[in-house]
Parts: structure tokens; sequence; C-alpha cells
């Protein structure tokens, strides 16, 4: 832990800045902590001002209502599938590759990778139009594919994953060939699994990418069967102009997954962050 | 070193294949596509006439675009160096050497993995007239008016980029958080040897320390203000009018309601060069961390 030495020198304004910086926590889960204590307010009651917050009544009929009378498992599920498959090909696609450029000679193998690296200057957001013309013309608008597949291609992955597998040893490389590991085997049984923290990291930003996509499948989904979740919550939404409660339990349904799994895998989440910004 | 064979060029193939398929497929024909749509009247039910750089001249002379991009541009003036500051602060916070410093930097990061669809319906009835949270909390200090946060321009501005960095600004603070626990402690040691003060620590070393990763942080954020689409679609849905439209948003609007694909075409072809030049501005300045190679 670094700057140990500097929090241990005594500093008066030490107690400040903990207060301030535990003020500025409790704004930034403020709105969040709103949502929370708005979705478990019954219908008509005031949740406006906080104080409202801490009286009763309470209710967890909300939950039950949008359960039962809403397509929020669906989203979800779709987003799950979606965001799923996406991973798995990404991983997939992009180790393969990152393992022949590390741990493989071959000619134009610096063109090649520049060729890759040059795809991080792409903005996909700058490229929908095309995009759609392509996936409309392949036939795959309102498909899962046509969802899963304009993602899977990402270099920023290769970029990460060759600079780990960089750092598997080539000695240990040699002594697996001599004992007859063919090239697939050098892959998926000694470089893969020395690289796992580097493919984690990688396969959950995918991951909460995919999961929080809005403006792909805002345009490739016409069917309300395939709506992932960005795309559901708004339709939602948008069908209650009177009443916000019911709205914010689908919110509240929608991120209670999400923060569950940001409690369980903080720390990969902070090394996929870390590595994507450092590398790209 | 052994000369290589045509053997060696072909032991890769099985592992690029489907990268190299995907890639060129998903990334590098979109463009290729996109540049020729913009040379046509394309509409969804694939008419199709040649019509030149007649779009692009269009574009030109089109006040609307010129709007949105200046919506764009101001969005990055405001929002960039907000995000690169702030992110610094929540930095220093979560690295406070404090029990509390998982749960500081928690709550600053977890916004951001929250869909942008909840973050900006939360955004909205927190922001509205009379019944809404922050209202109700500035007139608890004494705000006698009642602010139209979304009806207003100028307010709408304040409130998308408020919610940007509220949404947002976690990811820069990991950066930022990363950068804070690399610097090496004997930098300290020897300056409190030498008997600096915990001011002249943080002006001597540690900024001079992040400057790399606050350039490239910088840079990273002005491309992806640029992109800014999704809560504004959400929040104010470019209005009130079209104060608010950034470019993505009258591309979609071009493109898929009033079905002028060329035309969106050529717009998502500006787009696309300001962004490729920014990405390569990236590439040259981004410090030893942002270079690629």
């Amino acid at each position: 832990m670094s700057q140990t030495r500097l929090e241990n020198k005594r500093d008066p304004f030490r107690p400040v800045k903990v207060a301030v910086a535990f003020i500025s926590a409790l704004l930034f889960l403020f709105p969040i902590i709103w949502m929370f204590f708005v979705s478990l307010k019954p219908e008509g009651t005031a949740a406006s001002s906080p104080l409202d917050w801490f009286a009763p009544p309470y209710t967890i009929g909300n939950y039950v209502d949008i359960i039962l009378g809403s397509d929020v498992f669906l989203w979800i599920w779709n987003s799950f599938i979606v965001g799923f498959l996406t991973t798995v090909l990404t991983l997939l696609l992009t180790s393969m590759a990152a393992f022949a450029f590390s741990k493989m000679r071959f000619r134009y193998r610096k063109a090649l990778y520049l060729f890759f690296l040059a795809g991080l200057m792409v903005p996909g957001e700058a490229m929908i139009i095309p995009l759609y013309e392509i996936i409309g013309s392949m036939g795959l608008l309102d498909t899962y594919a046509g969802l899963i597949l304009p993602g899977i291609a990402a270099p920023l992955g290769v970029i990460i994953l060759k600079s780990f597998f960089d750092g598997v040893p080539n000695e240990l490389i040699e002594s697996a060939k001599l004992d007859g590991c063919n090239d697939f085997r050098l892959y998926w049984n000694v470089v893969l699994p020395l690289g796992k923290s580097a493919v984690a990291a990688v396969g959950i930003l995918t991951f909460i990418g995919s999961w929080n996509n809005f403006l792909w499948p805002f345009l490739a989904i016409i069917s309300e069967s395939l709506y992932t979740l960005p795309v559901g919550i708004p339709m939602f939404n948008s069908n209650y102009s009177e009443t916000y409660i019911l709205p914010m339990t689908v919110n509240a349904i929608a991120s209670i997954p999400v923060i569950i799994a940001f409690l369980v895998f903080e720390k990969q989440i902070v090394k996929g962050v870390s590595f994507s910004g450092i590398k790209g | 070193m052994k000369k290589l064979t045509w053997r060696d060029d072909l032991r890769p193939v099985p592992f690029l294949i489907a990268f190299f398929v995907a890639y060129v497929l998903f990334t590098v024909y979109p463009i290729f596509k996109g540049m020729q749509m913009s040379l046509f009247n394309w509409t969804l039910i694939e008419q199709q006439d040649f019509v030149g750089l007649a779009h692009y001249a269009n574009l030109l002379k089109d006040p609307n675009f010129w709007e949105a991009f200046g919506n764009t541009t101001l969005f990055v003036v405001l929002s960039t160096p907000t995000m690169v500051i702030l992110a610094l602060v929540l930095a220093l916070m979560a690295n406070l050497n404090t029990k509390l410093k998982t749960f500081f930097r928690g709550s600053f990061f977890l916004p951001s993995i929250l869909s942008v669809s909840v973050i900006s319906f939360v955004a909205i009835f927190m922001l509205q007239p009379y019944t809404g949270v922050v209202n109700n909390i500035l007139q608890a200090f004494g705000l006698d008016k009642e602010p139209f946060w979304l009806a207003t321009p100028s307010l709408a501005w304040v409130s998308i980029i408020a919610v940007t960095l509220w949404w947002t600004v976690g990811f820069n603070m990991i950066l930022y958080l990363t950068a804070l626990q690399g610097i090496p402690d004997e930098l300290y040691e020897a300056a409190e040897v030498d008997g600096a003060t915990r001011q002249q620590m943080f002006w001597r070393i540690t900024l001079p320390q992040l400057l790399p990763i606050s350039r490239l942080i910088f840079l990273l954020q002005i491309l992806a203000s640029f992109k800014v689409f999704a809560q504004i679609l959400l929040i104010t849905d470019g209005g009130p009018g079209t104060s608010t439209r950034p470019i993505i948003l009258y591309i979609y609007e071009m493109g898929f309601e009033r079905y002028d694909l060329g035309y969106a075409a050529a717009m998502s072809y500006l787009l696309f060069m300001v962004l490729l030049v920014l990405s390569v501005i990236q590439l040259r300045l981004g410090g030893k961390e942002g270079r690629l190679l």
C-alpha cells in the first residue's frame, strides 16, 4: 500500500478530509438510496422529500406488481444471454488472437497487429448507420445474433491479453512443446490458465459493457420479446406519465443484480478498468 | 533466428481467423460502407441514387447540424475539466488511509455500472419541479425560486453535466487511484527526511507523478464526451427545443426518424473524422501509458 508514510505523518486536517469524503460518498449513493425508498412506497404516497423516506407506510406490493405484471425478468434474461454470449465469444476470439501475437513468429505479424490496433480508433457510435445497414442486409436485425456479433471483435481485449501472455515465460512454452503439446493445448492448458486474472478482468468489463449497452440494442431490436434491460426500462417508463413509483420499482429490480455483482466482483472490475485505461 | 517458412506463417491462422473475420466485417467494412452510403440518397426502402458530395455540401449549410455540433462541443468543453479534476479529488479521498476507503471507492464507482436508463430515470424525477427531491432540498436551504431544471436550456445543460459526472466520474477515479497507489513510497520517505511539508509533497511529488495519467484521462474523456448521446436522449430528448441536442442524437433522428440514411451517414462520417483526429492525438500524446506500442 503506497502513501502510508504520507498518511502516517500527523495531518491536522485528516478528520476534515475523512468527513468530506464521507459526505461525498453519501451524495453519490443518495439517488440510488432514494430509488430504493421510492420503490417501497405505496402508490400515491409522497416520496419527494427525504423526510418522507423514513415515514411509513412501506410496501413490497410494487415488487409483486412488477414481477407479475411486467416483462422485467424477460429483459433481465435477454440482457444476460446477450451479455454472456458476447463475453464468451469475445474472450475466445481475443485470447486466441492474443496468443498468436504473443507466442508465434510469422511474417507480417507486426503489420497485422497494427491493423487490429487501428480498430481502437473507430468509434462505434459514429458507425451506427452503416452497421445498421450491414446487419440488416445479413438479415440479423431483431435477432440475438444481431445484438451480439457487432461487439465481439474488440481490439482492446487483444491488446490487454497479449501484454499478459507476453509475461508467460517462453521456457515454459518450450518445455511444454518438448512434452508434445500442440498449439491448441499450449493455448488452452498453459497460456490461458496463467493469464486468467486478465481474462477475468476483460470478461467482466465486456459483460458490463454489453449489459448496459443502450445505443445498439435501441436501434437493432424491434420485438418487445427481445428487449434488453436498458431498452425495456425506458419503453416501460414511457407508459406511465402520472406516477413514477412503479417505474422506479422496475429500475430498482434492474439494479439489484448489478449491485450484487459489483459487491462480489469489485476487485476484478477495478482491475479491468485500470487495464483498459492504461492500455487504451 | 531461423528463417520463417510458410509453415510458420500458417501456424497462427486457426487462432487469428475468427477474430479477423469479425473485425473486418463489423469494424473495417462499416467504414467503407458508411462512405458509400454518404454519397447516395439512401432510404430505408433501399432507394439509392448517387448524389456525390451533395450531402456534405448540405451539411455545411445545415444550421441544425452546426447547432448539434456546437452543443456537443459545449458539452466537451464543460464536462472534460470537471470530469478530470473531480476524479482526482475523489481518488485522493478514496486513497485516505482509513477503514472507510473501500466504502468511499465503492460509492464513487457504483453509479458507473448502473444502466444509463436507470440513471436517467432517477435523475428526471429527482430534478422535476414542485415534487422533485432536488428542489425540495434546495428550498429547505432557503431557495425561494422553483428552478425548472430540464425546461430551461442553461439549467438543462447543468443537469445533464451533473448527471453525467455522477454516472461516469468513478471510471476516471479508478484510473487515478491506481496511479496514486503506483507512486513509490521512497519518494515520500526521501521528502520527509528532507523535511518537506504535506503540501510540498502534494505539489512536488504527487501531482507531477500523476501528470502522465492525467494527460491520458483528459484525452480519453474528450473522446468519450464527444460521443454523448444516451443520457441526453433519455433525460431531455435534446430539449427544450433543440438546445441540448448533440450530434449523435441528430444522426439518429435523421437516420431513424426521417429515414434519410445517406444524410445521416455523411454526418456520421464527419463525426468519425473528428474522433479519428482526437484518437490519433491521444495515441501520440497519451504518454508512455497511452502509447500502444
